[in-house]
Parts: structure tokens; C-alpha cells; sequence
């Protein structure tokens, strides 16, 4: 069993890195990658925008956007992908490439549950410190940026990191829609073998765990390190702070 | 930092006949009040009375149905861009009961990142000035502590040193030593005593009648959305005129 996925690793580990690449177009693990990273530094932003136009006091932008979050948690992902591959080139007449489907439905998708998570970190902050930064002068964008974001997206780290590991999962649905991710690979290695199906796809699941995994070990690092920034830096406090597991290593692995 | 409008102008805020009302409920009731240059103004009352409410609206946190409130002779309640209620907040010192500090800030970059972000002071400049204030509350050794290592009566400190960074012509204080133990009142109110005695105007909401007797020039005292009484400290402590004035000080006395 360990031999034979030994083997498959030594005869396709190509075809799992890179695709049919440069054959064909890039695919495997590099386009998961790519792709995944995409989606998350799209999305984030994008999921901010979204948050703040759903606390705006503007109808105009609150209305829209809260439409939108409402109508994409209530559809399947599955769905979305379908219709944006065979609605927009029927609407549009432009032949889209199926990674750039992939890609925008995946930002609006994580984009619309991320901006949820974002606004709960801002109403979680309570008046106060948008009352203190209004009295010192602050206008609302400046008060943002440097006052309420910065703590909120903190607080926020779990369930952010949550939305992001989700979002790479999420990319193998592209092979509902041909996109050649590493999903794609693994099926084409699992369809010259015909054999091996198990063997195949546990690899599969062993590498989208590694990089998931990597994900919550880093932002785990970069929470200890703000917690830690903010408990001083010495003294009894930050021996607190180490000894106590960041909050994300129990809640997602 | 005088005013623009009318420097010579004695009067720091003026509050004009200002109603407010939360639903049915009316929180203020037809406020007109002055507070003078210099003038140190003690607002007191029960819980409810609508104190915390009326400072509030001052610089416009709370907004108000009608009557007007000047500010160096701008009405701070008209129709204006955020810009320019912006630029009026910043010249309008407010101390929170809570303290309100910014966690993810140290001490320093508390009391310094308004005059930068807001004023465009320089970072070196607006910095050397925050450790000057942080000396002057008491807490240069703080400087680079966060908040959430220092007590509350430190963290009201660096609330006022934060506050008094932007030089504001008028420091408002709303309650804020209510939220503190009893050890730390003090010196929170020996800070406000040495702002007072530098010509500070300033207007606080307070239960500290100690400080009220001291350090005020007037007090208001306010209950159901009115100023039932403004006097000078002698007289509303020896012979307060309001039936419900001497009420209250017979509570405060028990």
C-alpha cells in the first residue's frame, strides 16, 4: 500500500505538480495554489469592502451588498460555479476561461461569508472606540483603518483563517468545470491507473492537508506574535501569553 | 489654538435652548447654558438626569432635535461636511468614563497617532510631544506599555494625555473617575486640579463633590433633562435653592 503510493508519487509526481505543463496549460498543485492564493488575496479585501457597505447608514450600498451575502449563503457553491459557467458566456458571448469562473466565484462566494465575519469583528468592538476616535477628530475611513479594522481583523483571526482554509478546499469543486487543479491530476492519475483509486486520492488528501495545515501553523505564529506584541514584550504578562495556546490551535485542527 | 471665529469672543460654548428626545422619552429638555473661557464647570446629578447625554452632544457624539450649540461661535449642530464636524471635534478634548484607549497601540502611539493621522503633525515631533504629556500625567515610565498592563487610573491618564495632544481650547470630562477603585480617583483628579489651574476650560461630569467644592467655578446641577440650578460651589454645597438640589446633597451626605 505505502509502496504503491510511493510508486504512483515517483511515476506522476509531474503530472501532481504541475499539470500537462508546458503542454498543455499549468495545472496540479501549482494552479491549486495559484489559484487559492488568488481567491484569498482577492477576497479578503473585497470581503472588507462588503462589510463596510453592510454597516454603511447608505441604503444604496447597504441594500445591494446585503442582497448579495444573503442570496450566496443561501445557494451551494456547487451551484454558483454552474451557473457562472454556462450563464456568463451565454449573457456575455465572451468565451471566459474556466480558472478565471473559478476565481471570481470563489471571491465572490468566500468574499460575501468573509464580509460576516469581518462586520461581527467590528460590531463585536463596541461604540467606544469609534466614539474615541471620532472625539480626537478622526473621520470614519481614518478611524477605520487605523483604529477599528486593525483590531476587529485581529479578534477575527479564528474564523478569518477558518474562511481561507475553506477557500482552498473549496477549489477542487473547478473540477466540476475542467479547471486543471490538482483534483484534475489526481483523477487523470487515477483514470490511466484504473486500479488505485484509494491510493490515488489519499495522496490527494495528504497534500491538501500539508498546505491547509501549513496555513493554520502560520497564522497561528502570527497570532502568538501580536498577542504577545501587545502584552509587552517581558514581564509577567507575555510569560502569560506564551504559556497559553493561541486560540486558533484548538479551534481548527 | 484660540478660535477663529471671534478669539475676543468670552463665551467657549454656547448651549442655546437644546431639546433632545430618545423615541417618546425627552432626554433634554430646552438646555441653555454658557461656559466662559477658563471657566471650570462641575455638571452634576442623579443617574438619568441626562448629564452624560448633554456633554455628549457637545461635540456632536449624540446628535440633537433642536436648539443650537456654538463652539467658538460655530454651531457645532448645523448642517456642515463631516470634514469640518471633524476638524471642530479635534479642537474639542473628550475623556470617556470607560477610557476608550486604543489596545493595539502603546501608550506613546495612543497619545501621538492623532496629531499625526488627524493634524499632520511629523511622527518625530508629535512622539516627543506624547512623552512630554505622558511626563506631565505621571507615566513617563509607561511610554511603551499597552493599555491593557497599566490600572485605570493609569489608563485615564493616558486617556486625558491622549486628549490634550490635539491642544484643545476645552477639555470635557464625562464621568471619568466613575469607573475607577477608589485608590485610583485620586490621582486622576490631581491631574484635572493641575489642568484647571493652567486656565483649562473645562466642563466635567462628575459624583466627585470633592472636586466639585475645589476646583469649580460653577456648578450645573441637572435632573430629567433640565439645569434645575447653577451656582457657585459655595453656594449650592452651604444654600442650595432647588428643593430637589437639597434632596440630592442630603443623599450624597448618608
Amino acid at each position: 500500500m505505502i509502496h504503491d503510493m510511493i510508486a504512483i508519487f515517483q511515476d506522476y509526481w509531474l503530472l501532481l505538480l504541475i499539470g500537462q505543463y508546458p503542454n498543455g496549460p499549468l495545472g496540479g498543485l501549482a494552479n491549486t495554489l495559484i489559484l487559492s492564493a488568488l481567491s484569498i488575496a482577492l477576497a479578503f479585501p473585497v470581503s472588507i469592502l462588503m462589510a463596510l457597505a453592510r454597516i454603511s447608514k447608505w441604503r444604496l450600498l447597504r441594500w445591494p451588498v446585503t442582497v448579495l451575502v444573503y442570496v450566496t449563503r443561501g445557494v451551494p457553491l456547487l451551484m454558483l460555479i454552474l451557473w457562472s459557467y454556462f450563464l456568463v458566456p451565454l449573457v456575455t458571448g465572451a468565451d471566459v476561461p474556466s480558472f478565471v469562473t473559478m476565481l471570481t466565484t470563489l471571491v465572490i462566494y468566500q468574499g460575501a461569508f468573509l464580509s460576516e465575519v469581518v462586520r461581527a469583528g467590528i460590531v463585536s468592538l463596541g461604540h467606544g472606540q469609534m466614539d474615541a476616535a471620532k472625539a480626537l477628530g478622526h473621520s470614519y475611513l481614518g478611524a477605520m483603518r487605523y483604529i477599528i479594522l486593525p483590531q476587529a481583523l485581529y479578534n477575527m483571526i479564528p474564523s478569518i483563517l477558518s474562511t481561507f482554509v475553506s477557500t482552498i478546499k473549496d477549489t477542487t469543486l473547478g473540477y466540476v468545470i475542467n479547471v486543471p487543479d490538482l483534483t484534475f491530476a489526481a483523477s487523470q492519475v487515477n483514470n490511466q491507473l484504473l486500479t488505485q483509486p484509494f491510493q490515488v486520492f489519499l495522496i490527494l488528501a495528504i497534500i491538501y492537508y500539508a498546505i491547509c495545515w501549513s496555513i493554520t501553523f502560520l497564522a497561528n505564529r502570527l497570532e502568538r506574535r501580536i498577542t504577545r506584541k501587545r502584552a509587552g514584550l517581558g514581564g509577567g504578562r507575555a510569560a502569560e501569553a506564551l504559556a497559553m495556546p493561541a486560540k486558533i490551535a484548538s479551534e481548527q485542527l | 489654538m484660540t478660535g477663529t471665529a471671534s478669539p475676543q469672543d468670552p463665551t467657549a460654548i454656547r448651549i442655546s435652548n437644546v431639546s433632545k428626545t430618545y423615541g417618546t422619552y425627552q432626554v433634554l429638555k430646552e438646555i441653555d447654558a454658557e461656559v466662559a473661557r477658563g471657566e471650570v464647570v462641575v455638571v452634576c446629578g442623579p443617574s438619568g438626569s441626562g448629564k452624560s447625554t448633554l456633554i455628549r452632544t457637545i461635540n456632536r457624539l449624540e446628535e440633537i432635535n433642536s436648539g443650537s450649540i456654538l463652539f467658538d461661535g460655530q454651531n457645532i449642530h448645523a448642517p456642515m461636511k463631516t470634514s469640518a464636524l471633524n476638524q471642530l471635534r479635534s479642537r474639542i478634548g473628550f475623556v470617556f468614563q470607560s477610557f476608550n484607549l486604543f489596545p493595539h497601540l502603546s501608550v506613546v502611539e495612543n497619545v501621538s497617532m492623532s496629531p499625526i493621522r488627524v493634524k499632520g503633525v511629523p511622527a518625530h515631533k508629535a512622539h516627543d510631544k506624547a512623552l512630554l504629556l505622558l511626563d506631565r500625567v505621571g507615566l513617563a515610565d509607561k511610554a511603551f506599555s499597552y493599555p491593557g498592563q497599566l490600572s485605570g487610573g493609569q489608563q485615564q491618564r493616558v486617556a486625558i494625555a491622549r486628549a490634550l495632544a490635539m491642544e484643545p481650547p476645552v477639555m470635557l470630562f464625562d464621568e471619568p473617575t466613575s469607573a475607577l477603585d477608589p485608590e485610583m480617583v485620586g490621582e486622576v483628579l490631581a491631574v484635572m486640579k493641575s489642568l484647571a489651574a493652567e486656565g483649562m476650560t473645562m466642563l466635567c461630569v462628575t459624583h466627585e463633590m470633592g472636586f466639585a467644592r475645589d476646583v469649580a467655578d460653577r456648578i450645573w446641577f441637572i435632573d430629567a433633562g433640565r439645569i434645575l440650578e447653577m451656582a457657585t460651589p459655595e453656594e449650592f454645597f452651604s444654600n442650595p435653592k432647588h428643593p430637589r438640589a437639597q434632596r440630592f446633597l442630603a443623599d450624597l451626605r448618608h
